[in-house]
């Protein structure tokens, strides 16, 4: 092996130039043997924590070992073999970490269901991932199994997380966690776990990442050890976390996004991470944890942000004015250092004033006091709202990445940041745009295919290897990457016009009253567009200006609210051409759940779906 | 054709607690329309706001066409508008008789009033049998039996009924409902009525409306709502009992 010369980057040796391969990590390959590592290292210092009835529980780093190995241990005594796929069906969790570590050690691959899949989807991904081992979080997700047991023939065993309102049930192919970890305790044996994490390398397939598959089935995306390991290295570089830097975790674990962050990066630095009791409760979660840095979806961001707002208007005429004057400063001071330039002596005072006054309450209040660094990704985000967190002192910039890129591309730090792009491409990582504007990406950390599908993995990389990830974009003079939006989704009107949606798209979706929208117009004489309206904004508007509504669908069918949607698209026209310009739009009228299959797991609407599901809606515009 | 009551963006509290966080509805003349809702969704105080018990912090309450938010209960009930409260309040030391003629407190027309009497004795035949008793010994059923007279010794234009079937036997629910039916179309009573008993109310109603949290979330005629998957699982008992045949959870409420 050539010796490469390595580094310290914030406490871990790695190597000198990055996207080298092989990556070290601290001296290690891969993830299990990173893993294994850490936790002799750390022993008994904070790993994780989670809440058990209400109140937070500490596991250390020997607990995560010792059970990910009984795990391990148990599995390969019920026929886990190298190579084999295990399906995680559950909320975050720390058994949700336990059985992907476990499945890393004993050289098997994890893959993760969302809870929100139907028992048809959980099948489909069961059978083309020929899961030998599937984990299922409570009897709810257990339905799901039952439903489709006889359909699934490659699974071994069934393992149930939670064992509460199951005291009667017995089925052979499924067993209780306490079960396999008693079975894992009888096997254990260190030697073997140990050979069984040193046989693997870095080529090995380690992770399954389905995608979403806004078209189509969805695509296992196959990540290998290296993949993993040159993410994190990546992530090292970009993300805002260090030694023993809380981190919550909350989005899906089944997303690259999340898995990265909250599952292999705390191998890198050491953090210690928290699970949310659970969806509703993150708001909650936050201010008990306030975390060192904050990743999260654009959604989430803008909960917070509408909050605040609303809080800020129902406090005293005083607290209102206070928090106007402490807002401006903020802002004075956000200009400034968002164009890269010094901030002047009075702007900065007035600014400390108000910090003293207003905003360090705020952000303790949120839990965002911590905060080094916000994040942001999966979905654009607007400007405004980038700005208005760093003026409450909470600095948050945008990256984007994907499953193929094993997590985060590109990425905006503090000293190199171009609001409104997407950042410069992560050290290690090559980027280049096609001539048909295509973004194309090359590195380390791009997946090695999807499975079972040579034509799409063949789709996906260029003649010369370099991944086509199927965005547009351009990239400026310093090398900011700014993405106007899918090469599938351009539209060619009827007058032969190309146009991006997306880029109208987003720029509909800053809008605090519109949760996403889809434009229409391919082939048609000229663009329409569909609204899913923000609900808990929309319906306070229409309570603050009395618009009387029931439910969802009448608050959909006010006049005055789609007076509202009306002027916002109006207002986001007069920034496009004329071609360009939306002509009508229509609102959906239901109001949509993750359950439904007209939106993505991170609640994106789905082109496709939408525009079968609502054919009758867009054939009424034109 | 306007609404008989309008209740527009209400919104009232206890305290700093946001009991009711918009709420729209109308009711029109000669319907019943039913709110359902779990403990805690706000409908008992939806009623005590527009009965002028509590005063809604924002919104409008319009009835014949004329805002009453904010008004006192008595002038409230002057324009015909009464509730019968939740947990059958009698005046349990007044006779049967005595508590009917306090519900026509308003009114000056003693030989109506002696009419209306007697149309409240034939539609509840037992409280005839017991004009002389104290209130405070009857039965459930009959108490609440009394409290429906009393409301309509008042010729009320609406009545305001708060989960008429609390407490009671299945049977007795039922007779009071059948009650409460004919007194709708003999009588041409018109009713808003909140209930927890979801399938005797949306039997009994025109119009529905589901509540959750201070909010609306479903509204549509009471058959379609008896139809709807949600209405059905959360508030009919109807089970789908799931592969194992043991079903405990309970899928997310979707509301349409």
């Amino acid at each position: 092996m050539n010796m490469l010369s390595e580094k310290d980057l914030k406490g871990v040796r790695v190597n000198a130039e990055p996207g080298v391969s092989p990556v070290r990590i601290d001296g290690h390959m891969t993830v299990p043997a990173l893993f294994r590592a850490r936790c002799l290292e750390n022993g008994a210092e904070v790993a994780h924590r989670e809440k058990d009835l209400g109140i937070w529980q500490a596991y250390s780093w020997t607990d995560y070992l010792t059970r990910a190995r009984h795990i391990g241990m148990g599995l390969r005594a019920l026929g886990l073999q190298r190579g084999d796929v295990i399906s995680i069906l559950s909320e975050d969790n720390k058994e949700w970490m336990y059985f992907d570590m476990a499945a890393q050690c004993m050289g098997a691959i994890s893959s993760g269901v969302y809870t929100t899949d139907s028992a048809a989807q959980l099948a489909y991904l069961v059978n083309d991932s020929q899961t030998k081992f599937l984990i299922v979080e409570n009897e709810e997700q257990l339905d799901k199994y039952l439903e489709v047991a006889d359909q699934m023939p490659s699974l071994l065993k069934v393992i149930i997380l939670d064992p509460e309102g199951l005291h009667a049930f017995d089925n052979q192919n499924c067993m209780l966690l306490d079960e396999l970890y008693d079975l894992g305790r009888q096997h254990d044996d260190e030697a073997v776990f140990n050979a069984e994490i040193d046989k693997t390398g870095p080529q090995d397939v380690c992770v399954l990442i389905y995608t979403s598959g806004t078209t189509g089935q969805p695509k296992g995306v196959q990540l290998t050890q290296e993949n993993i390991t040159a993410g994190m290295e990546a992530s090292l570089y970009g993300l805002p976390f260090q030694k023993r830097a809380e981190q919550l975790c909350f989005l899906p674990l089944c997303h690259i996004l999340e898995r990265i962050v909250s599952l292999y990066t705390p191998l890198v630095v050491s953090s210690t991470v928290n699970f949310a009791e659970s969806p509703e409760t993150v708001f909650d979660n936050l201010r008990e944890i306030s975390p060192h840095g904050f990743v999260a979806v654009p959604r989430v961001w803008e909960k917070v942000y509408s909050r605040v707002l609303v809080m800020a208007q129902e406090s005293t005429a005083l607290g209102r004015w206070a928090f106007g004057q402490a807002i401006k400063a903020g802002l004075a001071r956000a200009d400034c250092i968002l164009e890269g330039k010094p901030v002047p002596g009075g702007v900065a005072l007035r600014y400390r004033v108000w910090d003293f006054l207003v905003l360090a309450n705020l952000r303790r209040m949120l839990g965002m006091d911590r905060i080094t660094r916000g994040l942001t990704g999966a979905a654009p985000i607007s400007p405004e709202l980038l700005r208005w967190y760093h003026a409450i002192g909470v600095p948050l910039y945008e990256g984007f990445g994907m499953s193929e890129t094993s997590g985060v591309a590109t990425i905006n730090l503090p000293d190199s940041n171009a609001t409104g792009s997407v950042g410069q491409v992560n050290p290690g990582i090559q980027m280049r745009i096609a001539p048909d504007g295509e973004i194309q990406l090359k590195g380390l950390n791009i997946f090695k295919g999807y499975l079972n599908k040579p034509e799409k993995t063949a789709e996906a990389f260029t003649e010369d290897g370099w991944l086509r990830t199927g965005d547009v974009g351009r990239i400026d003079n310093q090398g900011f990457l700014t993405i106007t939006g899918r090469i599938k989704d351009i539209i060619i009107t009827a007058g032969g016009k190309n146009i991006t949606p997306a880029e109208i798209e987003s720029r509909l979706k800053f809008s605090h009253y519109i949760s996403d929208a889809v434009i229409i117009g391919d082939r048609r004489k000229y663009l329409t567009c569909l609204i899913m309206i923000d609900q808990e904004n929309v319906e306070k508007y229409a309570q603050d200006h009395k618009v009387p509504f029931s439910d969802f669908r009448s608050l959909c069918r006010a006049e005055p609210v789609l007076a509202l949607i009306r002027r916002e698209i109006e207002a986001v026209n007069k920034e496009f051409a004329r071609v360009e310009q939306i002509k009508d739009f229509r609102l959906i009228d239901v109001l949509l759940t993750a359950e439904d299959e007209e939106l993505t797991a991170t609640m994106k609407l789905k082109r496709a779906t939408v525009e079968t599901r609502h054919k009758a809606l867009i054939d009424a515009m034109y | 054709m306007s609404a008989l009551l309008e209740v527009k963006n209400l919104e009232t509290f206890y305290g700093p607690i946001m009991a009711i966080r918009g709420v729209s509805l109308e009711v029109h003349k000669g319907q019943v329309v039913t709110v359902l809702g779990a403990n805690g969704a706000g409908k008992t105080t939806l009623l005590k706001t527009i009965s002028g018990i509590m005063d809604p912090e924002k919104g409008q309450v319009l009835f014949e066409g004329e805002e009453i938010q904010g008004k006192e209960p008595h002038q409230v009930v002057r324009r015909g508008i009464v509730q019968v409260p939740e947990g059958r309040e009698v005046f349990p030391l007044l006779t049967v008789e005595e508590n009917l003629t306090l519900g026509a407190y308003t009114r000056s027309d003693r030989a109506e009033i002696e009419r209306d009497r007697e149309m409240v004795f034939s539609y509840f035949p037992i409280l005839a049998e017991r004009r002389l008793q104290e209130a405070g010994t009857l039965s459930g059923g009959q108490q609440q039996m009394l409290a429906i007279g009393r409301g309509l010794m008042l010729r009320p234009k609406i009545m305001l009924l708060d989960e008429p079937s609390l407490g009671l036997s299945p049977l007795l629910t039922q007779e009071i409902f059948a009650i409460l039916r004919r007194l709708n179309q003999d009588e041409g009573v018109t009713m808003m009525l909140v209930e927890q008993n979801a399938a005797v109310a949306l039997d009994l109603a025109d119009q529905g409306y589901v509540m959750e949290l201070g909010r609306i979330v479903m509204a549509d005629s009471a058959e379609k709502l008896a139809q709807s998957e949600d209405i059905q699982s959360f508030y009919l008992g109807h089970a789908n009992e799931g592969a194992r045949g043991e079903r405990r959870w309970k899928k997310r409420k979707t509301w349409r």
